[in-house]
């Protein structure tokens, strides 16, 4: 499943919004064109996205969006989510894009369909919001179906068998034991070896008694990861029309750095990380003749559907993929690997299949968010301003590379690089690396001039809104009024980052191990506040996940094998590790909404490190910042 | 094997594989899939029910340690149409996102809530802390419960 295919959809997906079109559906020869909103039987109006929900509030916000044009009460309207028979491609529910692009989309199709103009933002009377999350009452009575509580009638039970390295070649396998357990099959394509079973037990069972011989691919040990990151890494090129563009280019940075009054060089490194949602995927796939029907919980339904038919050489209209709600999936479930599984064992074994993965198989086949170098090297003027920034991200990503201070020569640029490791997207993509390398570097300069941190970050911002974000910030926190020491230490972020202006304020205390945080105060200009209460939940959310990447999280590798495989082995946020945390929002009703669902987890990361070294004066400029 | 369990009240005659756990028995056999399946190693706190009103993990119990025990599961906290004051807690705070982890968490805090009727803030964290919340909701699952016990001690007035 090569990653040409995501390239040309998500260009597809850029090139249409760019458009102004409301779908991404083409015409594939099906009988239906999907349409948006149709009124249905005693009033109620059915309505169709290709977006699906994850936990980011995405059915509540789309329900609000159509129940506004429409004049309708919320609970008048029933919206279907990806489904790829029946709802238009909306693109992947990813990029926070459904406040910015579809929300616009579902209201300029619902007032068409009502026959009456948009309703100005002044005049909302149901955007703008908090109504209660539409799948509030399933989830604490239990009753909302997740993809993995999904099960189809006269379905079997599949389970994959794994090699113990990373990557390896299946060579030759034993089935003759688990061939004995009652209702057995066992499934080869290639090197993918699997079992299918009557019962999920017998399933497991059966998979542990199979005897399989692979050959190994060696892995880098860590240093060697990130030394190959800069060796493979190839430089940039402009390009345009993409969303997030590899090189950013402005006046001349090489003569800059050269005549600078001063300048610095640091390098800043994250590590490979889980996402870890709550929920291990799990899909059910169908044949009927040709055609192919899978059940999954994944974030980019038709992503998967082109997945599936390039796979199994049919095309696309002879695919259904049919989204469940997924218990959290943090850019972790775009993928169609557990769906692909499922299809091959369900072809063989001529009966549905379920494939359910473990937490083990969570940690070991599921790509990870990519580790980054990312060299920085930046000069100011005898003033203190900021003239000259090179920023070199390798292998993480081009999403938040450029920096919003005022800079007039800069260059950022995103190197790809060779990464052994199946490394994918993950909430916020490379703007959480980008963000620590930047504020880091900020930092440092502030402390290097001796300026205040809030001060010199002003001194070099034009944007307004994010200049108030921080000054707010600043003053809920009370920053400046104490100074660091005995252990305890101050530090800010700012970010401005997929149009959201934001600013996080942290007390932290101790260091390796012990560092815990005390106090935060975060404040989140996203535009138009759609759905209040749910910003505040996506911001809090989002800066308490964010917490894991900053301090804990690290995937381990050791010769050919990821030894990282449970949640006993992998620290994640809990209950204790979180202080009193205070959401500010402005909202600016009149300016178009940004999406929310990642850009605050950007902020943690680089405000604690600047904490510790308030703290502590030590630099750390590689995350996990917690350890040793 | 057969087994007879008493859950959420009712008395349920299974035919189960040998050795299941109780999670699985749940989910597979009884068609209660509120309880779920997080980590297998009761780290995450998804899989809590209360056996015998003690909130524990279903994933390490055999399905056969819960014979002869009260079982509840979240589909069996409410009474009929009326939530419990947790249940009602959560939504009205809005103490979820993706809400897998919410079943358990609701569970857990329901049994605090029977041993201890006002605890603190430090309390409830340390009670559900060996629950996960991957949507990072944590601060507004503390008020949620706070809340409901607030709400209870009404009740009792």
């Amino acid at each position: 499943m090569g990653d040409a295919l995501l390239a040309d959809y998500k260009r597809r997906e850029f090139l249409q919004l760019l458009g102004g079109g409301a779908t991404l559906t083409l015409p594939l020869g099906s009988a239906e064109t999907p349409v948006r909103v149709r009124l249905a039987e005693n009033g109620i109006y059915e309505a169709f996205t290709g977006k699906i929900e994850m936990g980011q509030g995405a059915r509540t916000l789309l329900t609000q969006a159509l129940a506004e044009e429409l004049q309708a009460r919320v609970e008048k309207i029933r919206l279907v989510m990806g489904d790829t028979d029946r709802v238009p491609d909306d693109g992947g529910t990813w990029a926070s894009l459904t406040a910015p692009e579809t929300v616009p989309a579902a209201r300029r199709d619902a007032a068409a369909f009502a026959g009456r103009p948009l309703t100005e933002p002044a005049q909302w009377r149901v955007l703008g919001t908090s109504a209660p999350p539409l799948h509030g009452r399933e989830v604490v009575t239990g009753g909302l179906r997740y993809c993995s509580d999904l099960r189809v009638e006269s379905m079997r039970h599949g389970r994959i068998v794994r090699p113990d390295a990373y990557r390896a070649r299946l060579e030759s396998y034993d089935d003759l034991a688990a061939r004995k357990l009652a209702g057995v099959q066992v499934v080869r394509e290639g090197d993918l070896l699997g079992v299918v079973a009557p019962d999920a037990q017998t399933a497991a069972r059966a998979a542990a008694l199979m005897r399989a011989q692979w050959k190994a691919e060696p892995l880098p040990d860590r240093d060697a990861l990130m030394r190959s990151l800069r060796e493979t890494a190839v430089p940039p090129v402009e390009v345009k029309d993409t969303r997030y563009p590899p090189l950013i280019r402005r006046g001349d940075v090489d003569t800059a750095l050269g005549s600078a009054h001063r300048r610095l060089w640091s390098t800043y490194q994250t590590a490979p990380i889980a996402h870890a949602a709550l929920e291990p995927r799990a899909a059910i796939a169908q044949w009927d003749g040709g055609r192919l029907t899978v059940f999954c919980g994944k974030q980019a339904p038709f992503l998967i559907r082109a997945e599936l038919a390039k796979a199994f050489g049919v095309p696309e209209t002879r695919v259904r993929v049919m989204v469940a709600m997924p218990g959290g999936a943090f850019g972790g479930k775009q993928r169609g690997e557990c769906e692909w599984e499922a299809a091959v064992l369900a072809r063989a074994a001529g009966a549905p299949v379920r494939v359910a993965w473990t937490r083990e198989e969570e940690f070991r086949i599921a790509y990870a968010r990519p580790p980054a170098v990312i060299d920085v090297e930046s000069g100011v003027d005898a003033a203190g301003r900021l003239t000259a920034w090179r920023f070199r991200n390798y292998n993480s990503g081009a999403p938040g590379l450029a920096p919003p201070y005022a800079i007039p020569h800069m260059s950022n640029e995103f190197w790809r690089a060779a990464s052994p490791l199946r490394q994918g997207s993950y909430r916020a993509l490379a703007a959480t690396a980008n963000n620590f390398a930047r504020e880091s570097q900020v930092d440092e300069w502030a402390h290097a001039l001796g300026r205040d941190p809030v001060e010199f970050r002003l001194a070099n911002l034009e944007d307004a809104r994010l200049r108030e974000v921080i000054e707010r910030g600043a003053a809920r926190f009370g920053w400046g009024k104490r100074k660091a020491g005995a252990g305890i230490g101050f530090g800010m972020a700012c970010n401005l980052e997929k149009a959201a202006r934001l600013a996080l304020f942290v007390e932290t205390e101790g260091a390796g191990p012990a560092l815990r945080l005390r106090r935060m105060v975060a404040v989140g200009d996203f535009g138009a506040a759609l759905h209040p209460d749910n910003l505040r939940n996506q911001m809090q959310g989002a800066i308490i996940q964010g917490l894991g990447g900053a301090l804990w999280e690290r995937l381990e590798f050791d010769g050919d094998a990821q030894r990282t495989r449970r949640l006993s082995q992998y620290r994640l946020p809990r209950f204790r590790d979180i202080p009193d945390i205070a959401i500010e929002l402005i909202d600016r009703r009149e300016i178009a909404s940004a999406g929310a669902g990642e850009s605050p987890i950007t902020l943690p990361a680089p405000a604690i490190a600047n904490a510790l070294f308030a703290a502590t004066g030590e630099r750390r400029r590689s995350l996990p910042l917690a350890v040793g | 094997m057969k087994l007879r369990l008493d859950i959420n009240g009712r008395k349920l005659r299974l035919h189960v594989p040998r050795g299941i756990r109780l999670l699985d028995l749940l989910r597979d056999y009884a068609g209660l899939t509120g309880t779920k399946y997080g980590c297998g190693e009761g780290q995450c706190g998804a899989c809590v029910v209360l056996v015998d009103g003690v909130a524990r993990k279903s994933c390490l119990l055999t399905a056969a340690s819960a014979v002869g025990k009260k079982i509840v599961t979240i589909e069996g906290v409410a009474s009929g149409q009326r939530l419990h004051a947790v249940q009602e807690a959560f939504l009205e705070h809005a103490a979820f996102q993706c809400g897998f982890c919410t079943p358990g968490m609701i569970l857990a805090a329901a049994a605090l809530l029977e041993r201890n009727p006002q605890p603190s803030a430090g309390e409830i964290a340390a009670a559900l802390q060996g629950h996960l919340c991957r949507c990072g909701t944590y601060p507004r699952i503390v008020a949620a419960v706070t809340a409901a016990s607030r709400r209870k001690a009404a009740r009792r007035g």
